[in-house]
């Protein structure tokens, strides 16, 4: 039964692509939308049956593929991650009806999208490596034609797709190394062979796989320092693109890197798990960094997944490491703090870049400096903004707290620890945490502070008026599940608990949830989120009551911060550089803000000044500093091996000849 | 019997490789000709020599083609693509003394790179494979050391006798259809290279390939 809705999967968003190319374009979008969401409700079907029942959706056929045919088979932990891209996709269907992006309607896009989304639900079904790699590179390259839709009237899209296509081909390429080791060692390729013979693989084999395997899919992931592309192509993306990308896409790689290292080698030694945990880190404090100075809300909101991604490493990593050390209550405890994060993160950044979508559509610019008071002109887009805001920013009551709080919770735990590694890496993960939990809360102020308050910094801010209902009904329906988990997250805990059993083979007794309350398994902590919500519902009343009751004086209505001055205009409020401009000015060395200041006087005399020009930029230090030396000395090899073939045809035939000699002096 | 097979085979594939070198050294297109023509002859001789043997209607009938087609029209084709040109290769990238030397590296290249080959053919088949590999190679030669577009025409021409010398040796013969679609496609290749000569000639009024230098990227 599970097995025929995995093939209607499947096969539904293939109708979906065809329909997309064949459907003329008065119709195009919504019936691409339609199908495409009835084919992940297909898919959001077999994860919950599977979530439920614990048993795996199998479907193999011989054909279809090359070496080894076609192998899904969707277990829980698989299923969990089908289900947010489900959920994720559905709502960035509804949310496509509305949405006008330029070239987002042609016959290739809304052919490719179908495609896009049935790969994001096929990856964590594919059971065999080729499977696996065939959905994997279908999912890159569908996303990256996605992202090149506006590519004629904007050229910086086409370098951003080619940032990501570079990137997304290394970490195809590490994938495909690491992957095809380890099935030659353990003499089958599907992933079955590869669990049961992966313990009696040589050191070496394993650890050289799991690196290679970190790295592809760290670099689908956002891992600093295979980043760069992600705050490139993600803002570039078409709306409803970028959620994708951000909210179901990104997963994949702690996906992959959890079903490799837990689960086909069935965990590692510490330094495996110290380096994604280092790597999540740093990940994390890069990312937030970034986030908290960008100036372009969805840049913003992608360096914010990069940061986002980080935490959940860290938690992936914590979770290895109390593994190998024997802690192995705590072990699970992290695993679904970093997957409840993995959900929540899904749900709240889903929603985030959809509103913002809807605000570059009503705007017509992603650049916060000429954004404000948004709240007034869209109240739903942006009042669900602020949730997503909220949620990100960790506030009780809503999701992103729960996750997070229980992140830290197993870190914390693990203190009291001889082991030296634990005694060094925790210490540092709770700092981190804390940090990057400022750092969020700050860029979120930011956001919506600067984006939906204040007034209209430019005409295109001041005129923007509220997008169609679908739109902010796709962000909506994203938004309410912030609240909901944020309130009930004993909905989602059983469910992402069995899903980190099923992949580690945990045999740690004991529910996590306990009525509404989310406890940890033995250890001192329980959160009880519905009397938190319940507690600031009346502290919210008592406080307004108060205000009321005090607040019996006419209100008197005059400019805010006038400070004396009349004839304010718009320019004089706090932009979104200005508020991250300490922030700047204390981490100079690691984001090497670059400034231009350009004074032009008047003629008569040096001093009065005529007109002053101010602009600023930030460069990605990673990008700067690694990539741009990696590219030129790239190129100086090409130029190089460029004048090798001189345009003889002789010296071409040459070297067949000397081809030819060599592989019969070899093979001979 | 059997050495009556033996030394006829041997005779016709060393006519083979002999004509090939010999194409190194003349420089006449007119003797180069007379060259490639004796050894679609040999070639052809070869092939039916092996057919008599395993009594292979299939094989007769593909060196009847091979003789028809190597042996007389390709090299009739070429010497009408000559034309009026010059008749000399007057200086080879690579001058005569020193291909005859690579030539005879290459040779004994074949021969040790054939061993392999040899051990699971028949004993007196895979002695010659070597012989098969090494005109392959000489006609590689062929085609980097020289400029004329005939001498091209000729170096392709030696290195498909080549290989269809090692395929007449190590499968008793290729079926029937696929040399005639082998043969076809040099017919055509020499036909292409044609049209191109005479276009050279047009355009630049002489024919050195290593003029067309504009190509490159």
């Amino acid at each position: 039964m599970t097995a025929d809705l995995l093939v209607a999967t499947t096969l539904v968003g293939l109708v979906a692509a065809a329909a997309g190319a064949a459907a003329p374009e008065r119709f195009r979008a919504r019936v691409v939308s339609a199908l495409t969401a009835a084919a992940c409700a297909c898919g959001l079907a077999v994860a919950l049956d599977v979530l439920r029942s614990g048993r795996a959706a199998v479907v193999h056929t011989g054909r279809l593929l090359p070496l080894g045919g076609l192998s899904l088979a969707l277990d829980r932990f698989g299923a969990l991650f089908v289900a947010i891209s489900a959920v994720v996709a559905i709502c960035a269907m509804v949310f496509r009806l509305g949405y006008d992006g330029h070239g987002f309607s042609s016959r290739t896009a809304s052919c490719v999208l179908p495609l896009f989304v049935t790969a994001l639900l096929l990856v964590p079904a594919a059971a065999s490596v080729t499977t696996f790699l065939f959905v994997w590179e279908l999912m890159a390259v569908t996303s990256l034609l996605l992202v090149l839709v506006d590519h004629r009237r904007r050229p910086e899209v086409a370098v951003a797709a080619q940032w990501y296509a570079v990137m997304t081909q290394f970490g195809a390429a590490a994938l495909l190394a690491g992957l095809v080791l380890l099935a030659t060692h353990a003499g089958g390729q599907s992933f079955a062979a590869i669990a049961s013979g992966s313990s009696g693989m040589p050191a070496w084999v394993r650890g050289t796989a799991f690196v290679l395997v970190a790295v592809g899919f760290g670099s689908k992931a956002g891992m600093v320092p295979l980043h760069v592309w992600l705050p490139r192509a993600h803002p570039e993306a078409p709306g409803p693109v970028s959620a994708l990308m951000s909210a179901a896409m990104v997963n994949l790689g702690v996906y992959g890197i959890v079903r490799v290292g837990d689960g086909l080698l069935g965990g590692g030694p510490a330094w495996w798990w110290l380096l994604v945990m280092g790597l999540g880190a740093l990940s994390a404090l890069f990312g937030s960094l970034h986030a908290a100075t960008s100036t372009d809300l969805k840049r913003l909101l992608a360096y914010s997944t990069t940061d986002n991604m980080g935490l959940v490493l860290l938690g992936v990593g914590a979770a290895g490491l109390f593994a190998s050390t024997g802690h192995r209550s705590l072990a699970l405890v992290a695993l679904v703090a970093a997957l409840l994060h993995v959900v929540f993160h899904a749900m709240f950044k889903g929603s985030l870049f959809l509103s913002a979508s809807s605000f570059q559509q009503a705007t017509g610019t992603r650049d916060l400096d000429r954004l404000g008071g948004l709240l007034r002109r869209m109240p739903v887009t942006g009042s669900l903004f602020l949730v997503g805001a909220g949620a990100i920013a960790a506030l009780p009551p809503l999701c992103g707290f729960v996750s997070e709080w229980l992140l830290l919770q197993a870190l914390l735990h693990g203190l009291p620890s001889s082991d030296p590694s634990l005694a060094i890496a925790l210490p540092v993960g709770v700092g981190v945490l804390a940090l990057t939990g400022g750092l969020t809360a700050l860029t979120f102020v930011k956001a919506a502070g600067i984006g939906l308050l204040g007034r209209p910094r430019g005409t295109q801010a001041a005129e923007a008026g509220e997008v169609p209902r679908s739109m902010w009904a796709g962000a909506g329906v994203l938004a309410t599940l912030c609240l909901v988990f944020g309130v009930a997250p004993s909905l989602v805990v059983p469910a992402v608990l069995d899903a980190a059993r099923a992949v580690t083979a945990s045999r740690v007794p004991g529910p996590l949830v306990r009525g509404w309350d989310v406890g940890l398994l033995g250890a001192r902590g329980v959160l009880a989120p519905g009397l938190l919500a319940l507690g600031l519902l009346v502290a919210v009343v008592l406080v307004a009551g108060v205000r009321s009751a005090l607040q019996r004086a006419a209100v008197r209505r005059t400019e805010a911060w006038g400070c004396g001055r009349e004839m304010q205009t718009a320019r004089m409020q706090y932009t979104a550089t200005s508020f991250g401009e300490p922030l700047t000015r204390v981490f100079e060395d690691v984001l090497t803000p670059a400034h231009d200041l350009d004074v032009s006087h008047v003629a008569e005399s040096r001093y009065y000044v005529e007109a002053a020009t101010f602009h600023t930029s930030l460069d990605d230090a990673f990008e700067r500093h690694g990539y741009r030396h990696a590219a030129s000395g790239l190129a100086w090899w090409g130029r190089l091996a460029r004048r090798v073939p001189n345009g003889s045809v002789h010296r071409y035939l040459a070297f067949g000849l000397a081809a030819l000699v060599v592989v019969l002096v070899v093979l001979g | 019997m059997t050495s009556a097979y033996s030394s006829t085979l041997t005779l016709a594939a060393g006519a083979v490789l002999i004509c090939a070198v010999v194409v190194l050294w003349v420089t006449s297109v007119r003797s180069v000709l007379r060259v490639v023509a004796t050894q679609g002859f040999a070639l052809g001789c070869v092939a039916m020599t092996v057919g008599v043997h395993m009594g292979d209607a299939g094989l007769m009938a593909t060196a009847a083609v091979v003789l028809g087609v190597k042996g007389l029209a390709v090299p009739v084709l070429i010497g009408r693509a000559a034309g009026g040109a010059p008749d000399r290769e007057r200086r080879p990238l690579v001058n005569v003394p020193a291909s005859l030397v690579a030539s005879a590296a290459l040779i004994v290249v074949a021969f040790a790179a054939a061993r392999g080959v040899a051990t699971f053919v028949g004993a007196t088949n895979g002695a010659l494979v070597p012989v098969g590999i090494a005109t392959l190679l000489v006609g590689f030669l062929v085609l980097v050391s020289r400029r004329r577009p005939i001498f091209q025409m000729v170096g392709l021409l030696l290195v498909d006798n080549g290989v269809a010398l090692v395929a007449f040796l190590c499968t008793a013969g290729v079926p029937f259809l696929i040399e005639l679609g082998v043969s076809l496609d040099v017919l055509l290749g020499v036909v292409v290279l044609m049209v191109l000569a005479q276009r050279l000639r047009s355009e630049f009024g002489d024919l050195d390939l290593d003029e067309l230098r504009e190509l490159h990227d």
